[in-house]
């Protein structure tokens, strides 16, 4: 236990089981994957023409919102350059499935289908389809680990929307909990708080949904008060994520393919 | 059965406990899961402990290691220790009934997540203690499905 603490031993063996195990995690995925291919296999053409209608109309709804952000965006452009703002973050992103996830209780991390061979990197952010998931600890050829952000040896620097208040949540081995850190009892921050990204540290890139605010304790005596968090992102659920490329000077940085 | 037949069964029994170890499962059910190598591992222990010992034991825990991503070592301490009691027990373990043997793996499971939780916290893991009753009890329900396949695989000698 000592020597896997202090030392790097047993990182051959590590990354050699963890390639050996994908059969294993395919095969626990069996179940859900035949879940779903019943589901589409018994459902009536009417629903699927219905459900394929209600895309259609949710695909026009965000595409209107994404010239709308888009315009935003270029607008934010022009009031960064005229403060003189350094760092300009642009991303692309690359859809990634989950194939697997980590059977221990303690330990949230997951498996997804990418690696080196679509440029995945240590570090990168991941996010489903409501905010931030985690970041890419372990990059194989053909598929990359995961820590969520649920995992409690992971924080993530936060602010609050309506006000910037910044903070850093971290995760508490709960799948609907993170908490915030060193919050001062006189800070400005109420249930409800939407909580985004902050970009400091410069790993997560700024503005992704991270959670809101769901209880404030106050512990009379206490230097700092508890502040719990719901994250966004649907940590236990999501099936398809998002690997965010990004770069700092504003230009796009997009896998291979 | 021959004894070709016992080791393969063993590995049948480790790849399906760890295949379903690893299914994804969400919310609450999480807590539920029980650790279905250890109770594999106990399973073998009490049906053939001439043959399967602490060593066995001890080699399940490493694959236990590298499966839930622990810290190496973790595992292993703990399913030779746990392992060890009904190892230790055995003689009498066969003798008794279903419901008996289920009992006995509800208190060993106790024991193994409290020393697994005391094991975990040297990582400054966040532990709750208010979930190992109910994966006791998860594995205790678990249990006879298991215990009667063994006794199956066993009687075919």
């Amino acid at each position: 236990m000592a020597a896997h603490s202090y030392t790097d031993w047993f990182d051959p063996i590590e990354n050699f089981f963890d390639n050996a195990l994908l059969p294993a995690h395919w095969l626990a995925t069996v179940p859900a994957r035949l879940s779903v291919w019943s589901e589409l296999i018994l459902s009536d053409r009417s629903d699927l023409e219905v459900e394929n209608t209600r895309l259609k109309q949710e695909s026009l709804i965000h595409r209107g919102q994404i010239q709308r952000m888009a315009d935003l965006a270029a607008e934010n452009l022009r009031l960064r350059l005229l403060l003189n703002a350094t760092e300009l973050l642009m991303d692309s992103v690359l859809v990634t499935e989950v194939i697997g996830v980590s059977p221990s209780r303690n330990s949230h991390t997951l498996f997804i289908d990418r690696g080196t061979e679509d440029n995945v990197y240590i570090g990168q952010p991941i996010l489903d389809a409501e905010g931030l998931m985690g970041q890419v600890i372990e990059v194989f050829e053909d598929h990359s680990v995961a820590l969520l952000i649920t995992d409690s040896t992971h924080a993530i620097p936060v602010q609050t929307l309506r006000n910037g208040m910044r903070s850093i949540a971290e995760g508490t081995s709960d799948y609907d909990r993170l908490r915030l850190r060193f919050v001062s009892p006189t800070a400005d921050i109420r249930e409800g708080d939407q909580l985004v990204s902050s970009g400091l540290g410069g790993r997560f890139p700024v503005g992704y949904p991270v959670g809101s605010v769901i209880n404030i304790e106050h512990k009379s005596g206490a230097s700092f008060i508890e502040v719990e968090i719901t994250p966004a992102a649907k940590i236990d659920r999501s099936k398809h994520l998002l690997l965010v490329f990004t770069s700092e000077d504003g230009g796009e940085v997009g896998p291979s393919q | 059965m021959k004894e070709s037949g016992v080791g393969l069964a063993l590995i049948i029994s480790i790849l399906l406990a760890s295949v379903l170890q690893l299914v994804p499962v969400s919310g609450y059910l999480i807590v539920l899961k029980p650790n279905f190598l250890l109770l594999v591992v106990i399973g073998w222990i009490i049906f053939r402990p001439s043959q399967w010992g602490i060593g066995f034991a001890a080699f399940t825990g490493l694959l236990a290691d590298l499966i839930f991503r622990a810290p190496i070592g973790v595992h292993v301490l703990l399913f030779s220790t746990v392992g060890a009691i009904p190892l230790y027990l055995s003689g009498w373990l066969v003798y008794f009934s279903l419901i008996h043997r289920c009992l006995f793996v509800f208190i060993l499971i106790i024991f193994a997540e409290f020393m697994r939780n005391m094991l975990l916290s040297m990582w400054e893991i966040p532990i709750d203690y208010s979930y190992i009753i109910v994966v006791a009890l998860a594995s205790a329900i678990v249990w006879p499905a298991i215990d009667q396949l063994l006794i199956k695989v066993n009687r075919k000698r």
